[in-house]
Parts: structure tokens; C-alpha cells; sequence
């Protein structure tokens, strides 16, 4: 589904993707895992063309996404959510989706038509239960609880309808309770759309518990790559990563 | 009425009709020039404030030299009444030199949009009065065809078309309103339609746009040659209403009178800068006939807005009793 192959990139001499391939299979959740600025989110700006790549190409399906503009990457089916949450703050929740659905999808150039009248209710009304965002439909997306706002800019990802889903860290800076409660709706997302998922995460017990398979990265290279059986009994990883404590 | 409650454009339309009709009962009711001069001309500044407002309260850009659009309107309906055209045009002149107006300023407005939407924050807001500026000069320097700095002089035709002599008070009254009432009817379907969210996004977070693969670029060069020709219009009004066209008009101090009107009324509601325009021009008509000191008030006054209020007076109003 979505091919990496040998990409690397640096900053004025210093490297932020070393020479990184992946070959993401269709309808799986695979999680990147890493120490801090190991590279993970720069990937991710990589792969939706937010930053040009140095070297390598990327495919998705057949299309070489290598180097095309981020707009017309997200319309061969990237969408992403972000780490720092990204959303409209002034917007409510439904009109974030509606103009989400409209933006890819239906173009925003209508200037006569009233967006409030516009014929999407129903499918941004399955998008905000498809992200448990039922209940604050109409809340302003400012007034909306941290989980919410990351769970927001998780449904506008989901608006335009990917072939790949990339979440950025999806529970950073949630509790523990909240953090699995995240976790448990992108799973159900994830079974319910059979879209290709690849998450950034830093609690290994989540990764474990929900991905199909992991990738490694540490100072932008790939170290490991596996199931997470695989990972867990992996050398390199538990010395680089996961502390040479456990056996 | 049922229809009225709902927000649709059946009912923009209903309550622009409905107030157009009102202030023509209200003409002769009150039959003070004064007054009626008052009211075209919050109209007329109303419209080009509100052309402002699509780029400051709807995109979020701080545009310093929209004056640019109003002066090109007006020395495009002068000079164009003063051309021999007009003679074989006869009755169709005035509507003719309306649109050549909005579409010269829309010319205007795209090339100096190209340019300038690359930009953002202060840049842009430099850039925009930078090309003000350069309009301004080359309205002072072409003296053979602007009349320089003494402004379009010696007036012109204003030929009657389809039974409306915009000579009589009365029909120019009726005329300027009803052309600002369409315009402002229109403007708020744009600003409530898909584009106009599209509007808010960008305003709200511009980077996340290219992330949902919409593009940014095209949708604000669209706005601001929107807001430039709206503009334009209303420079073709006033100059239809003073019978001629100012340098000053092209000058950085005419583009911050919107801004204040946009102070003053509010950026957040549709008709806030029409709000604006109102206390703008009763501040400036009593002020003035009392004292010389007019920035001095209205200095005083906007302080008191936006230290007191801290928003527009219509922003404050339905914030206060509407959306609790």
C-alpha cells in the first residue's frame, strides 16, 4: 500500500532519515516506534510532502508521491493528523468536518450555495460518530477537551476518506485513562474503515497491544522491523529502546 | 413570518428590500438633506468597509491599501463620464461606467493580489500599502488626465437611464442605497456559503488547509479581488455623489478610515462594519459642525472602544444578548 524506499533526508549536514525503507500492507495498523528526534515525525513530513526528500522515493498503490505537492499528495489518499493538535478553533466541530468533506471532496469554490444547507450532514454526522465526537457536535472547537480537540483533528484526517491513515502521537499529553480510551476508538476506527494505518506512539504497552507491526527508527534509520513478539525478543531494540532491564 | 427565522437568502433578501423600502418612507418623512447625505454616504463607506472585512475579520489579513480599489472605482467612473463616450452612449453610460469601474478595480486587484497574497502578517500589510502608494503617485503625476492634486475637475454627465436622473437628490438617493443593499445581500451569501468557510479555515489555521489538499492560494486571490471590486464599487459611488474623484482617496490615511469603521462597528459580525460606517460618519458629521478638533474624538472614541469594549459595538451587542 504505502512504499518506502531508501529515503533519506538532512538538515545542514545532519541527518534526519538515514536511508529508511518500509513496505506497508494494506488494511494492517503498524505503529513507528523511537527514542526522541529519532526521526518519526520527520518521516511523516516526509511521506506527505510537507519537507522534500533528499534522496529515495515513495509510492502509494502505484503512484510515485515522491516530491509532489502535499495538496496533491492528500489527494491520492494521505491524510494525517498531527502531534501538536491542528485544528480551526473558531469553527464548531460540525463545521470543521463539513469543511474538511468540502475541501477535498467538493471543492470550496460554491459561492452561492449556503454551507450550513449543504447536503453532507449525514456523512459529517457519521464521521463525527466514527470518532466518538457525537456528543460535542456543536461545541465550538476551542471549548473542546484536550482529548477531544486530538480526536477532532483525527476526524478531519478521516474526512477525506484515506487509503493511509498517519496519526502523530496520537495520546500525547493524555492521562492513562484517557489514553486507552483513545487508543480503544482508533482500533474500532481502524476495523470499521479498513484503511491502512501507521501510528507514532510512546507507551510500548499500547504498540504492543494494537499493532499488527512495528517499525524502529532510531537517529533516522531503521533498526528493527517485526511483530511485536518479534520486537519484544529483538537485541538491538531492547538495547537501544527499551532498556536492557527486561528479559 | 415563519420564513424569517429561518437564515436563508429568501430572508437576506426580504429584510434588504424591506430596509431599502423603509429608508425611502424615512426620506420623506424626514426631508433634511443633511440627513439623506448622511445615510448615502454610510452606505457608500458601509460597502467599502465591509469589502475590507471580507479579508480582516474572514481570511485574517490586515490589508493596509484597500483605498487602492476605492480611488481606482472612482477615476475609472470619472474619467470615463468626461470621455466623449458618453455621448453616443447617452442613458447607458452610468451603468456602463459602474461596471467598467468594478472592473478595473478587479483588474487592479488580481495583479496586485498575485503579488501580495504570497505573503502574510505585517508583510502583507506593507506590500498592499506599498502598491496604495504607487497608485497614489501615479494619480499625482499623470496631471493631464487626473487633473494632478487638484483631483478630477470640471464634473460630468450624469445622462438619465431607465427613468432614473441620479441629478435629483432623490433618485440618487434611492439609487446608491439600492445598489449597496444588492451588493451587501450578495456579499452575505458569499460569506455563508462553502467559500466563505473556506474563508474561516484559512483564517483559522492556514497550514492545515494543504493537509486536507486544498488549496490556499487561489481561494485568498479569489477573496481579495472580491474585496478589491467591491471596493472599487464604492469608490464609483462616491465619486458619482461628489461629481468627481480626489488624490486623497488614494492615500494610506483613506485606507485606515475602514479599519476604524471595522474598530468600531466589529470584525466578527457580518453588518459590523456597516455598524462602523454609521458612527463613523454621525461622529464626523457633529463633531466637525461643533469643534475643529475631529481626530481628537474620534481618537477618544475608538480608545473607549477598544480599551471599554474590547470589540465592535455590533460584535459587543450580540455577544451580550444573543450568544450567551
Amino acid at each position: 500500500m504505502l512504499k518506502i524506499d531508501k529515503v533519506s533526508k538532512s538538515f545542514g549536514g545532519i541527518i534526519a532519515t538515514d536511508n529508511v525503507s518500509m513496505e506497508i500492507q494494506p488494511n494492517s495498523i503498524n505503529a513507528l516506534i523511537g527514542p526522541n528526534g529519532a526521526g518519526k515525525t520527520t518521516l511523516f513530513n516526509l511521506i506527505t510532502g510537507k519537507i522534500d526528500i533528499d534522496e529515495g522515493q515513495i509510492f502509494i498503490e502505484n503512484n510515485n508521491i515522491t516530491n509532489l505537492k502535499e495538496t496533491d499528495i492528500t489527494h491520492l489518499g494521505i491524510a494525517r493528523a498531527f502531534q501538536i493538535t491542528n485544528i480551526f478553533p473558531t469553527l464548531s466541530v460540525q463545521d470543521s468536518i463539513k469543511v474538511a468533506l468540502l475541501a477535498k471532496q467538493y471543492g470550496l469554490n460554491n459561492m452561492w450555495n449556503r454551507f450550513k444547507a449543504h447536503s453532507i450532514n449525514n456523512e459529517a454526522e457519521s464521521i463525527a460518530k466514527l470518532s466518538g465526537l457525537t456528543k460535542s457536535y456543536n461545541t465550538i472547537s476551542s471549548a473542546l477537551s484536550h482529548g477531544d480537540q486530538k480526536l477532532l483533528d483525527i476526524a478531519l484526517a478521516l474526512a477525506l476518506k484515506p487509503k493511509v491513515l498517519l496519526l502523530d502521537e496520537p495520546t500525547a499529553g493524555m492521562g492513562p485513562e484517557e489514553r486507552w480510551k483513545m487508543i480503544d476508538r482508533i482500533q474500532k476506527l481502524w476495523k470499521k474503515t479498513k484503511m491502512t494505518v501507521l501510528f507514532i506512539e510512546h507507551d510500548m504497552d499500547i504498540v504492543f497491544d494494537i499493532a499488527q507491526n512495528i517499525y524502529v527508527l532510531q537517529q533516522g534509520a531503521i533498526i528493527a522491523e517485526g511483530t511485536p513478539k518479534e520486537i519484544k525478543s529483538n537485541k538491538k531494540v531492547i538495547k537501544a529502546y527499551l532498556g536492557g532491564g527486561k528479559k | 413570518m415563519k420564513f424569517l427565522k429561518k437564515d436563508n437568502f429568501h430572508r437576506d433578501a426580504f429584510i434588504g428590500i424591506f430596509v431599502w423600502f423603509f429608508l425611502i418612507i424615512f426620506y420623506h418623512i424626514f426631508p433634511h438633506p443633511g440627513i439623506h447625505d448622511i445615510i448615502q454616504k454610510v452606505f457608500i463607506l458601509g460597502l467599502f468597509a465591509m469589502s475590507l472585512n471580507i479579508l480582516i475579520g474572514y481570511l485574517g489579513l490586515i490589508a493596509f491599501g484597500h483605498a487602492a480599489f476605492f480611488a481606482a472605482g472612482a477615476y475609472t467612473l470619472g474619467l470615463f463620464l468626461q470621455s466623449n463616450i458618453v455621448t453616443n452612449l447617452g442613458g447607458f453610460s452610468i451603468p456602463m461606467a459602474i461596471i467598467l469601474a468594478i472592473m478595473i478595480s478587479s483588474a487592479l486587484a488580481t495583479f496586485i493580489g498575485i503579488i501580495c497574497i504570497r505573503l502574510k502578517d505585517i508583510y502583507f500589510s506593507f506590500l498592499t500599502l506599498a502598491f496604495q502608494m504607487l497608485i497614489y503617485s501615479i494619480i499625482l503625476a499623470l496631471v493631464d488626465i487626473t487633473g494632478g492634486d487638484q483631483g478630477l475637475m470640471g464634473g460630468f454627465p450624469k445622462p438619465p437611464f431607465l427613468g432614473i436622473d441620479l441629478g435629483k437628490p432623490f433618485d440618487f438617493y434611492a439609487f446608491t442605497i439600492f445598489i449597496s443593499i444588492i451588493t451587501i445581500v450578495m456579499l452575505r451569501q458569499l460569506i455563508e456559503s462553502p467559500f466563505g468557510y473556506g474563508l474561516r479555515m484559512i483564517r483559522d489555521n492556514s497550514e492545515r488547509p494543504a493537509s486536507l489538499g486544498f488549496n490556499n492560494q487561489k481561494h485568498k486571490l479569489i477573496a481579495f479581488i472580491i474585496a478589491g471590486s467591491i471596493a472599487g464599487l464604492a469608490g464609483s459611488l462616491q465619486a458619482l455623489l461628489d461629481v468627481g474623484a480626489y488624490p486623497e482617496w488614494a492615500f494610506w490615511a483613506k485606507s485606515a478610515e475602514p479599519l476604524f469603521m471595522i474598530l468600531l462597528g466589529g470584525m466578527h459580525s457580518f453588518l459590523g462594519p456597516l455598524m462602523g460606517a454609521l458612527i463613523f460618519e454621525v461622529l464626523n458629521d457633529f463633531v466637525t459642525a461643533n469643534t475643529r478638533y475631529y481626530g481628537l474624538v474620534l481618537g477618544l472614541v475608538i480608545l473607549c472602544f477598544v480599551l471599554g469594549l474590547r470589540k465592535g459595538l455590533l460584535d459587543w451587542i450580540l455577544i451580550k444578548y444573543y450568544r450567551k
